[in-house]
């Protein structure tokens, strides 16, 4: 892949009264044009991720487009795009493939959203399910977290303990990051004395939808020392949606012959492409919407085998001076949820790992290639790697 | 299209608890106050399919992973009329065949 970012920019992840989502999106982008040095008009094309139309209570800037009325009214083509929890992947992808084609050399991807506090409340028929699936309390994402690692500890010995060593892990990496929602480290004894929501899930093992953005300013590879000392090259990104037998959220049913995860795909197809595998990896970012999704998605993506992560996590090998490094910036546990900024807050942080510009948590002997993975409602997964 | 019956009885696949009250579309008769949480999980119908059910059982150290389950129709609410919604769920064997769903 022919293709580099050159540009990244943040808008811290949390809780922000007096804003809407457009605000926290222009700031994104602002700084990622900053960094980049290049101007709003400079860019020739944007893309801006947000799923905050699908849930109720949600900030209303639906259409990420509307940020041209902040930005400029450069006349820029500006798409919105809109694909569950793989949105900003699905934006990164896309803007990938423009310049990959030539079609465009620089352009902009932006994913933001603001939530509603709580868990997300989607309604059953936007899922294509009947009324009475919600009206028996079952649109709840949170049951389908607990329900797939309270399998997946029965079936490969992972332990309670392990699911709270990973939050714990992942609240010391926030408190590392000025970004992060979470900045307060907890101990393993906290995360798993706190209050159980879904067993085995208690409340901060569990992340919190939230508000914040994050943008990239991508171009041609060769390109790239235009506007960059130390441009990252985007090497693949590969999204892939569910295959029969897969177990997913708001599911009435699952088929009796297991299938495996889209991340399986999303993350075969991503290495293949790149031509790079997966113990090439330096540095990565994992979803984990809960402790156990961040241990499940390390052997659906293919950095260990399943069973491993109990050894592997007690002997730190995730941590930020481990061998494989996940969430050094606290992940979703310490930043939270704003759908469509997500995943773009993983390339941000892979971004600043590989140019060595990650600070405090910086992963040490200067990495070279990052790996990221979004996966969620209704059964998406996207995947990236990156490079110095 | 055919019509295939399905089993009522299977294997628990797996399960959760809800601790804390959903938000709508929940329909369910409590409110925060007096919502003491219900238990949940996917029953496996052997070589046919797995189904998403409620699970009558007070804990979640009453159920286990392979558990045998039984299917019963249980009461989840009334309408303001006084009609009593039933719905049905899933109950370990034992229970189900001893005394009926609580």
């Amino acid at each position: 892949m022919n293709v580099a970012i050159v540009g990244v920019g943040i808008h811290p992840f949390g809780r922000f009264d007096g804003v809407t989502g457009l605000d926290l999106g222009a700031f994104a982008v602002r700084r990622a044009l900053r960094d980049a040095g290049v101007a709003w008009t400079d860019v020739q094309f944007a893309i801006g991720g947000s799923l905050a139309g699908l849930l109720p209570g949600s900030d209303e800037s639906v259409q990420t487009d509307q940020l041209v009325n902040v930005l400029g009214l450069s006349g820029v083509p500006f798409t919105n795009v809109h694909n569950g929890c793989a949105t900003a992947g699905s934006a990164l992808a896309m803007a990938a493939a423009l310049v990959e084609s030539g079609q465009h050399d620089l352009g902009v991807c932006v994913g933001f959203d603001r939530h509603a506090r709580g868990h997300f409340n989607a309604t059953p028929e936007q899922s294509g399910l009947p009324h009475w699936y919600g009206d028996l309390g079952f649109m709840v994402t949170t049951q389908f977290f607990a329900m797939k690692i309270q399998r997946y500890m029965h079936d490969f010995g992972i332990t309670r303990d392990t699911l709270a060593r990973v939050a714990a892990k992942n609240y010391r990496n926030g408190a590392l990051n000025p970004n992060a929602w979470r900045q307060k480290p907890l101990s393993e004894r906290d995360i798993l004395e706190s209050r159980m929501l879904n067993d085995p899930l208690t409340q901060y093992m569990l992340c919190s939808p939230d508000e914040g953005a994050a943008a990239v300013v991508v171009c041609r590879a060769e390109d790239a020392h235009r506007y960059a000392d130390r441009p990252v090259f985007l090497r693949s990104v590969a999204l892939r949606t569910r295959t029969f037998g897969s177990f997913e959220v708001f599911a009435p049913w699952l088929a009796v012959d297991r299938g495996h995860s889209p991340t399986v795909d999303a993350a075969a197809a991503c290495f293949e492409q790149a031509g790079i595998a997966p113990g090439d990896v330096d540095v990565v970012q994992l979803q984990d919407s809960e402790a156990g999704a961040e241990i499940m998605h390390m052997a659906e993506t293919g950095l260990c085998a399943d069973g491993e992560q109990e050894a592997m996590i007690a002997a730190g090998v995730t941590d930020i001076g481990g061998a494989i490094p996940v969430n050094t910036d606290g992940g979703l546990l310490a930043n939270g949820e704003p759908i469509g900024a997500s995943g773009m807050r993983q390339v941000h942080e892979i971004v600043l790992q590989l140019r060595g510009d990650a600070g405090a948590r910086q992963v040490p002997g200067g990495p070279t290639v990052g790996f990221t993975q979004v996966y969620g409602a209704p059964g998406v997964s996207c995947c990236t790697l990156l490079t110095t | 299209m055919a019509v295939v019956e399905l089993a009522d009885r299977g294997t628990l696949f797996t399960f959760t608890t809800q601790e804390f009250l959903p938000k709508a579309p929940y329909a369910g008769p409590e409110e925060e106050a007096d919502f003491t949480g219900f238990l949940l999980g996917y029953v496996e119908l052997p070589e046919q399919v797995m189904v998403e059910t409620r699970l009558v059982a007070e804990t979640s150290a009453s159920v286990h992973i392979g558990m045998e389950m039984q299917l019963v129709i249980v009461p989840f609410r009334r309408e303001p009329d006084g009609t009593e919604v039933m719905t049905y769920a899933f109950a370990p064997v034992a229970d189900a065949t001893g005394g009926g769903a609580r």
